[in-house]
Order: structure tokens, then C-alpha cells, then sequence
């Protein structure tokens, strides 16, 4: 695979987050240099505790460096203020959990809806329709208006990657979203990704799987806090 | 918009018995606060109205010199506003065969124009035909005399039957009830003729530019000067209380009982509110992250909470307004009934529902601004991590719930009450709140019955007879030579009450009672010194009240008593502690050889030899048969049973308020902590699943949790009951001063039947409270318990 363009989009520098637990400093990241393109297929990989969580907080801005700076496009994260970084972070990035925390008390629909609403780029009257488009566009077309409890897993991921591309983001990030899922199940929500990125998006997915690593640009593998190696494919 | 909104509806609907408690609290909170503000805003305004459209006299003139009082100049003085001759004269009237009560009657100018001291008619007839009366209506508690009856009457010595032409309704007047006396209205000519009492020896008067009882009475001292130099002596002033109904401290008291009760449920209602929602915004956490993490703001999740409040708070106002209304209008309703006036205030101004609404809706959001704000400020993180380490089962609560089978569980159920330990400290001290002031309730009318008990254990005799002047011991005892039923009768001079304190009364005011120094039938508590005896000089004992008027002499010192002319100088012996007006006294014999040489008496205290409620009545009325063709005049005959009953209704309509509302208090804070060890169960229904799986019986969990209960209920009584002793001296004093005015002392009593009710409504309301919840709580399957967040 390649990346069509070749559009800077994200990029970290000398980013080191250190954690203060029981009186000791922990460095879970260090000196993080990372600059992804736009329509890059991103893979972070790495052992339990090496960072890939708190790498993808940076980027969503929903934790901050000790040092360094995170750029977005042109919008320097650690500038902003809470209540701006969560509609910047609702307009230019999708995130979907593992656990995939959709809101159980709203239909799949209206989990979506919701979103469109918080944000409020895409216009009232386009919502409805584009909430459809969505579901079909991740294969859930029929199961808008269950809960998610009623849905399988992997169908409740479906619909938490609908509801991360509610407000057309750039960015999508996924925190091991198919952590929780059978290998079978797993290779259709890859697909979703992949597609995505085919179609433009900058995906960044935290993995276990490295034998699936093929199909990514790239793999970040975090050792200890320090990426490793930066191997490009093809 | 619509998302929020749609959200906000079904996190309500996800629990809907946490979403009932938190309405239901708010009900209570704006049932009580909302009662309060209707009843006082019909009642403050409505006794004052009541008053106050009567056009009621301002001060009162005595003299036997009105002819040559020139009215109409009178009333042109700039002083005067209005003034009118109205006759006044205290008579007996029969409202049952021979059961005599006072009749309070007056010869009316005018019954087609008053201009001052309005009464309202009733019935058809506004003026009384001549010769008949008009009978003000809240006899009707005491007296089946109607319109068309003719009662018997008694004016001094004679007896008549007088008609009654008319009910009408005299708001400025006490309720003649409390006191068992009845007021009747007549024209001038005919209370002549009935009495045969002079007319216009009463002048009563409403003044210009007064605003205060100085005013009046530096007004009235003019007035007095001014007539007396047109050569008419004011034998006596009376200043009303001014522009104040007689009872408005019953009112008084009865409001800030309502008020401090309502302020309770509210704060109850608060505590609960707040409780709810800190637990609602706990079980939020992990959606506040999510919704912050696909872009709302802290300002829209905020929103959607604040939307839950105002949703909450509009259902609660639904049900609480209704109620407000209903039950502030009836509390008023049975106010004005018991106070005789008329509720003017029928309907509420829109502003008045408006205002309730206003604080149904806002209220919700004041009480829990501090715990959403909070709650929705978590940040993504921190949210997030929330829900990753408890989405793991905890270790701690394993190894907690492990230890169910090596700890005795009521070590564990004290343990597990402290966990929330604010929460615990909050449940406690309102429950704690509730059971010190059901007690206190319990404890002042104990107070109350104790003072009444101590009249009836002071004064041993049974009926008393009170004339009107002073007669000889032969004369007085004649009539009464041939009556059954009496073991004794013993003759003083001066007695009880105030009517006594008129007949023989020191300069100062104080009462002057003369006795037998070893009479059986009057036990004082000394508090200081001792009794009277049988020494040489003249001794005397006086009430606290009495010490108050003379400046508190010592025991032992010599006082100087100054009665009409005559000066009298008593050593004092003692002080006495007793529910009375100043009252000095001292032995007959010694006083008769100073001053009494014919040894007259105008008072006769009958002793019965059956003491029973129904002989004691039956000798009353013997008593009064025997007066009947006498010509004495009679103040009054009263049995001591009569007495204390009238003490009692004028004590009655408050010592039933007292109780009632703190048993709602108690059942208001019972309900508080219900719901609130309901939450705690709720919050562990997973620890629940947790302890299920590893082992643990339903039952075992059950009954770890009613052991909680309890925990949390007998906490409450102990510092409940702790609380309870100082606040009912407070109350007590109070009660005392706010009641019996600053004279009375109400000693702090304790209620053992109070007591005992206390812990059984605690106990049973604890268990509940932890019984129910728990129930539904194990109920619950494993594995759903397990997924509970
Ligand atoms: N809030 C925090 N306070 C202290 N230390 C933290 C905090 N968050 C993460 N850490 C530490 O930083 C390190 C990296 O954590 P992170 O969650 O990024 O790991 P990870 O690579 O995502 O692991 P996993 O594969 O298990 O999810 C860990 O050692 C963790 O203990
Ligand atoms: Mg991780």
C-alpha cells in the first residue's frame, strides 16, 4: 500500500510524558518524535506498558506532554482549553475504544446523533441521512435504532467507528479496538480501517497483532516509552 | 438539542427508583417549604385582616362621669379618630342546665353604623330585636345555644331569660372558647334595662398618627388631662395591645412551628436530593469521559444533567404545588377555626404559584450546582481510567467479600457502613436531626402535662366560688347548709386569676391571697424559704412572679405592701414557684386582726368528699342551684377539673401541632435515611455479584445488610437522643415564654412514652430502610449484578 498524497497532518516533537505515582517520576514516554501523512495507515504496537495508550492521549490531546509540542494540522494542541480541545477533538479526531463505550441508554442512532450534535459541523437537516450512510458504510445498516446491549461485539464496534466518523474527522485513532474480539470478527473491523484509510483518513491503531502488520503503512513499536524502529513498508 | 435531551429522559428511565427517590425528596422539600409559604401568606395576613376590619378600639376610658362628655367634640379633637360609648358588664349565662360560664355583654350604639369595634352578622338579623342578644359564633364549640333559644341569664342577683336574635361574628375578641366564656351583643336601652346597669360608663376610642402602644398611651394621658379638666374622672385606661389580635402569639407560635417543620422537610428533602445525585453523577463517570471524548464539551454534558434536575424538578413541582396548597389551606383553614376568624385570602395570587414553580425547578439545580458541576469537570482521563479499573473485578472488593467468611459480620457491617463515610455522617445527622426533635416534641408536652398536673396537685380543693363583694362567713355559707357531696368548705379572701387579682390587689398589681397559714388546699412548690406558719408577726410567701414586680427581696427581709390606703409590712418567708399571675400570700387570722375586723370573705373552696371528674361536676352544678335564688353576686364558680381544661385548650392546639409535625420530621428523615443506605445497597449491587459468585449465601449478604441498617439506625437514636436534651430546654423555655408569657417557667421534663416510641419508629424505619433494598438487591441474578454499573 501507499499513501496517496503527501500532506504532513500530525506531528509530535520531543514529546516526553512522565507520570509522578507514590513520589517517583515515571517516564512512560521519551523524546517521541512522530510525523504522520494525511491518508497514512498507522500501526502502534508494543508491550503491555510501553506507552501506546498514553502516546494516543497526546494525540487526542485528552492528556498533555511534560514536554514537547503536538501539532494537528496547524493547531498546536497544548494550546487550547478544555472545553475547545473536546469540539476540536469531536470535529478533526475519532476515537474507538476498545470497550467500545457506546452510550447504553441511546439507540445506535442517536449514539451517532448524538455526536453530530456536540460538535455540530454537519448541518441538522444532513443528519439523518448521513447517519444511515455511515451504518451501511460499516455494515450495520439494519440495527440504527437497537440498543447497543442488544448487539454483539463486533457489531457494537461497527457502530462506535460509525459514531468516531459522525463529524467527518481526519483523523481516526483506535486504542486496540479489536482487543476484544474474535480473530474472525477482528479482520472485518481491520477492513473498516483499511478502507478508511484507502478512502483518505489518517488511521492510527494501537495492536497487539503484528502478524497482521502488513496491511499498514507503518508500525510504530514502542519499547519502554522510546520508539524502536521506524520501518517503512514498501 | 434533541440527543441531550433524549439522553437526559433515559438515564432517568435507566434507574427508575433512584429517579422516584430524587423526586420524591424534592416533592418532600417543596411540599414543605411550599405549605409554609401558603399558610403564612394566608395566615399572616388573614388573622390582621380578620382584626383589623372590625375597626378595633384603641384604648378604653372608664368613668361614671360620661354625661358630661359632649361626644361629637370628643370625636372632632384631632387625637380622636372615632370613639363610642359602648357598655360593657360581666354577667353568667347557663349554657347547659345548670352549667353558668361568664357572659361578656355589651350595649351596642349602633348596629347599622359602627364606626369603631365592628361586629359581623351572622345570621339575617342584624341588630338584636329589643330585649334579646346577639351571641358571638364560636360559642358554638361550648354551648348548643341558638338563634330562637332563650338562655337563662344572670345579672347580679336576679335571673332572666334573655332571647337570642342573632349569631354574629366579633373577630377582634379571643376566642371565647379557649377561655369558656361567651360575648353577647345588645342595644343600649335594652342592657339597661337587663342590668339595670347605668349606661355610656365606657368610652371606647380609635386615635389619629399612632403607630406604636407608647403613642396610645402618651395620647391617651393627654385625653385623660382634657377630660378631666371638663370635670370627668377616668376611673381607668385599658391599651390593647396595639393593632394586634389577642391571640396573634398563638398564631406566632403555631407559624414557626409550621415554618421551622417545613424548613426541616426541606432540608431532609436536600440532603436527600444532593445524596441522589452525587450517586447518579458517580455511576456517571465513565459516560461523562465517553461524551467528552467524542466532543461535548463540559458546558453540553453539563447541560444534560442540569436538564435531569429541571426535569426532576418539574415532575416534583407537578405533584408538590397541589399538595402545597391543599395542605397550607387546610392548616389555615383549621387555624382560623380554632382562632375564630374568617380565611380572606381564598384564592393565591398568580405570583404565589409562580413562585413555587420557580423554586420546584430551581431548587433542584441550586441543591446539586456544586455536585454536577463536579462530577462533569472529571476530565477524559481520568474518566476513562474510572472505568478501566473497576471494569476489572476489584481486589479489594474480593478480598473484602472473601472475608465474609472469617470476620463476624457485624464487625463487617460496621466496616462497610464506613466506607462512605460523608455520605454515613450526612444519613446520621439528619436521621439524628429527626429522632432529637420527635423527642423534644415528646419532652415539651411532657413539660406542658407536668405544669398542668402540678396546678392540679397544688390546688387540693375542688370547686370554687368567687363573689363579687366581700360578705360576711354567715352569709356566705347559708346557701350552701343543705349540699350533698361536701366534705368542706373553707373562706379566703382573694384567690386565683386575674378576675381575683382585681378584687384584692396591692398597689403594684401583685394578688393578694388570705388564707388559713395551715390550709390543706393550697401546695406550693417553695423554692426558697418556707410556707407560712403560725408565728406572731405577719408573714407572707410570695409567687416568683410577685418577687419579679417587688424587685426580688430576700427571704427573711421585711416588705412594705402598699393595698388601696392601707400599708403592710410582712416578712417574707418564702417564694413560691407557680403558673399564675403575681400573687402575694398570707394568713387569714393575721390579716382579718389588722385589717379586717368583720372577718368577711369573698371566696369559698368546697372540698369534695367524691372526687370523681362527674361528682365534682354534679357539685358545680349544686353549687350553682343553690346560688340561683340567692342574691349574691357571683364572679364565678368553677371547678379546678373546669380549670385545668381550660389551661389545657388554650395549650391543646399546639401541643398537637408539636407532636404531629415532629413525628413528620421523624418520618421525613426516617425516609432520608431509607434512601440513602437504598443507594449504598444499589452502588454495591455488583460487590453483590462479586460476593454471590465466590460463594456467599443471599442470605448471609441479606442480612449483612440489614445488620447495616441497624448500624446506621441505633448510630442515629444515640446521638438523636443526645441531641434532644439540650434542644428541649431550649424548647421548653421557648415554649414557655412564647406560650405563658415571661412569667411562666416550663421545666424540661423527660417523656418515657416519647421515649419508647422514638426507638420503636427509629428501629422499625432503620430496618426497613435496609431491609427492602437489600431484598430487591439479592434478588438480582450474578451475572447481572456483575455488569451492574
Ligand atoms: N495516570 C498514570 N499515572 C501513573 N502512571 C501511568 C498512568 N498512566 C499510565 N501510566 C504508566 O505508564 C506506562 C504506560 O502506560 P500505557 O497505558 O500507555 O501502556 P500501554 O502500552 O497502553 O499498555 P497496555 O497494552 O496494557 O494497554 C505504564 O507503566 C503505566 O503504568
Ligand atoms: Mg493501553
Amino acid at each position: 500500500m501507499t499513501i496517496e498524497t503527501n500532506e504532513l497532518i500530525l506531528s509530535l516533537q520531543d514529546v516526553t510524558k512522565e507520570f509522578l505515582s507514590q513520589e517517583r517520576k515515571f517516564t512512560a514516554l521519551k523524546n517521541i518524535n512522530l510525523f504522520v501523512q494525511k491518508g497514512e495507515y498507522l500501526a502502534i504496537t508494543g508491550k503491555s506498558g510501553s506507552g501506546k495508550s498514553t502516546l494516543l492521549n497526546m494525540i487526542t490531546g485528552i492528556d498533555h506532554p511534560t514536554s514537547g509540542s503536538i501539532k494537528v494540522r496547524d493547531v498546536t494542541i497544548g494550546q487550547l482549553n478544555e472545553s475547545k480541545l473536546a469540539k476540536w477533538r469531536g470535529k478533526n479526531i475519532g476515537i474507538v475504544f476498545q470497550f467500545f463505550q457506546l452510550i447504553p441508554t441511546l439507540t445506535i442512532r442517536e449514539n451517532i446523533l448524538l455526536a453530530m450534535e456536540f460538535v455540530d459541523v454537519i448541518p441538522n437537516p444532513d443528519r439523518l441521512k448521513r447517519v444511515q450512510d455511515l451504518l451501511t458504510q460499516v455494515g450495520i445498516a439494519d440495527q440504527a435504532d437497537k440498543m447497543p446491549a442488544s448487539l454483539s461485539g463486533g457489531e457494537q464496534q461497527r457502530a462506535a467507528i460509525a459514531r468516531a466518523l459522525a463529524n467527518n474527522p481526519e483523523i481516526i485513532v483506535a486504542d486496540e479496538p479489536t482487543g476484544n474480539l474474535d480473530s474472525k470478527t477482528a479482520d472485518s473491523i481491520n477492513s473498516i480501517f483499511s478502507s478508511l484509510a484507502r478512502s483518505g483518513k489518517t488511521v492510527i491503531v494501537v495492536t497487539h497483532e503484528r502478524n497482521t502488520a502488513l496491511k499498514y503503512h507503518r508500525i510504530v513499536n514502542l519499547v519502554d516509552g522510546e520508539i524502536e524502529v521506524q520501518n517503512s513498508q514498501n | 438539542m434533541r440527543m441531550k435531551l433524549k439522553k437526559t429522559f433515559s438515564d432517568l428511565l435507566v434507574s427508575p427508583g433512584r429517579t422516584l427517590l430524587v423526586v420524591f425528596a424534592l416533592v418532600l422539600g417543596i411540599w414543605g417549604v411550599g405549605t409554609v409559604f401558603v399558610s403564612y401568606f394566608v395566615l399572616a395576613n388573614d388573622l390582621n385582616a380578620n382584626y383589623q376590619s372590625t375597626n378595633p378600639s384603641q384604648v378604653v376610658f372608664h368613668s361614671n362621669q360620661f354625661e358630661k362628655l359632649n361626644l361629637q367634640q370628643f370625636t372632632e379633637k384631632p387625637e380622636v379618630e372615632t370613639a363610642e360609648l359602648r357598655d360593657f358588664s360581666l354577667q353568667r349565662i347557663e349554657i347547659s342546665p345548670n352549667d353558668w360560664i361568664p357572659l361578656w355583654l355589651y350595649g351596642v350604639e349602633d348596629f347599622e353604623k359602627f364606626k369603631l369595634a365592628r361586629i359581623f352578622p351572622e345570621t339575617e338579623k342584624r341588630a338584636p330585636d329589643a330585649g334579646t342578644i346577639l351571641i358571638e359564633r364560636d360559642c358554638k364549640h361550648i354551648t348548643k345555644i341558638d338563634v330562637g333559644d332563650s338562655p337563662r341569664v344572670r345579672i347580679d342577683g336576679n335571673m332572666l331569660n334573655v332571647k337570642v336574635s342573632g349569631i354574629c361574628f366579633d373577630p377582634a375578641q379571643a376566642p371565647a372558647t379557649q377561655d369558656a366564656f361567651i360575648y353577647a351583643y345588645t342595644d343600649k336601652s335594652s342592657y339597661k334595662k337587663m342590668t339595670g346597669l347605668p349606661n355610656n360608663q365606657r368610652l371606647i376610642v380609635r386615635l389619629n398618627n399612632v403607630h406604636s402602644d407608647e403613642d396610645v398611651k402618651k395620647v391617651s394621658d393627654i385625653l385623660v388631662k382634657e377630660l378631666n379638666t371638663n370635670g370627668i374622672t377616668i376611673s381607668s385606661v385599658e391599651i390593647p395591645k396595639f393593632n394586634q389580635h389577642p391571640h396573634q402569639w398563638q398564631l406566632d407560635t403555631l407559624i414557626f412551628l409550621v415554618g421551622s417543620i417545613g424548613m426541616l422537610a426541606f432540608i431532609m428533602g436536600a440532603v436527600l436530593v444532593s445524596q441522589l445525585m452525587r450517586s447518579v453523577m458517580a455511576s456517571q463517570v465513565r459516560q461523562i469521559g465517553i461524551l467528552k471524548a467524542i466532543g461535548g464539551s463540559q458546558y453540553q454534558v453539563f447541560q444534560i444533567y442540569i436538564a435531569m434536575l429541571l426535569l426532576m424538578g418539574f415532575s416534583a413541582g407537578i405533584i408538590a404545588i397541589p399538595l402545597s396548597v391543599a395542605s397550607g389551606y387546610a392548616f389555615s383553614y383549621f387555624v382560623a377555626w380554632k382562632l375564630n376568624f374568617n380565611i380572606l385570602t381564598t384564592s393565591l395570587p398568580v405570583f404565589v404559584y409562580v413562585m413555587l414553580f420557580a423554586a420546584s425547578l430551581l431548587l433542584p439545580v441550586l441543591l446539586s450546582f456544586g455536585i454536577v458541576l463536579k462530577g462533569t469537570s472529571i476530565s477524559v482521563r481520568q474518566a476513562l481510567a474510572d472505568y478501566g479499573i473497576s471494569q476489572k473485578v476489584s481486589l479489594r472488593e474480593f478480598k473484602f467479600s472473601k472475608r465474609i467468611s472469617d470476620s463476624s459480620s457485624f464487625i463487617l457491617a460496621i466496616r462497610n457502613s464506613l466506607r462512605n463515610s460523608r455520605r454515613l455522617a450526612v444519613t446520621i445527622m439528619a436521621m439524628a436531626l429527626g429522632v432529637a426533635i420527635f423527642s423534644t416534641g415528646f419532652n415539651v408536652r411532657q413539660s406542658l402535662w407536668n405544669l398542668l398536673s402540678n396546678l392540679k396537685s397544688e390546688l387540693r380543693y375542688d370547686v370554687q366560688v368567687v363573689l363579687g363583694d366581700q360578705v360576711s362567713r354567715e352569709a356566705a355559707l347559708r346557701p350552701f347548709s343543705s349540699l350533698q357531696n361536701v366534705k368542706k368548705i373553707e373562706m379566703w379572701n382573694g384567690g386565683r386569676g386575674q378576675i381575683q387579682s382585681n378584687l384584692l390587689s396591692t398597689n403594684k398589681g401583685a394578688g393578694i391571697v388570705v388564707l388559713p397559714y395551715n390550709s390543706e388546699l393550697l401546695k406550693l412548690k417553695i423554692i426558697n424559704g418556707s410556707w407560712l406558719s403560725s408565728s406572731g408577726e405577719l408573714e407572707i410567701v410570695m409567687n416568683q412572679q410577685a418577687c419579679d414586680l417587688y424587685n426580688h427581696p430576700a427571704v427573711g427581709s421585711y416588705v412594705i405592701l402598699m393595698i388601696g390606703e392601707k400599708n403592710i409590712k410582712g416578712k417574707l418567708v418564702g417564694i413560691a414557684e407557680q403558673f399564675e399571675k403575681p400573687k402575694i400570700y398570707m394568713d387569714i387570722e393575721k390579716y382579718d386582726s389588722l385589717f379586717n375586723p368583720d372577718h368577711l370573705i369573698n371566696s369559698l373552696m368546697f372540698v369534695a368528699g367524691d372526687h370523681t371528674y362527674e361528682k365534682v361536676v354534679e357539685l358545680k352544678r349544686e353549687i350553682e342551684k343553690s346560688i340561683a335564688p340567692t342574691d349574691f353576686k357571683v364572679l364565678y364558680v368553677m371547678s379546678q377539673a373546669e380549670r385545668v381544661k381550660i389551661i389545657y385548650d388554650h395549650l391543646n392546639i399546639i401541643l398537637t401541632t408539636i407532636v404531629l409535625l415532629s413525628f413528620l420530621v421523624l418520618v421525613v428523615s426516617a425516609i432520608g435515611m431509607a434512601s440513602a443506605t437504598g443507594i449504598n445497597i444499589l452502588e454495591r449491587t455488583r460487590e453483590i455479584g462479586v460476593m454471590r459468585a465466590i460463594g456467599a449465601a443471599p442470605k448471609v449478604i441479606y442480612s449483612l445488610f440489614v445488620m447495616e441498617g441497624m448500624v446506621v439506625s441505633i448510630s442515629s437514636i444515640l446521638l438523636g437522643l443526645l441531641l434532644a436534651y439540650p434542644l428541649s430546654q431550649l424548647a421548653a423555655i421557648f415554649f414557655g415564654n412564647l406560650m405563658l408569657g415571661k412569667e411562666a417557667i416550663l421545666q424540661y421534663a423527660f417523656s418515657p412514652s416519647g421515649f419508647l416510641i422514638t426507638l420503636l419508629i427509629t428501629l422499625l424505619f432503620g430496618w426497613l430502610a435496609s431491609r427492602i433494598p437489600a431484598k430487591s438487591a439479592v434478588q438480582i441474578p450474578t451475572h447481572k449484578a456483575l455488569s451492574y454499573e
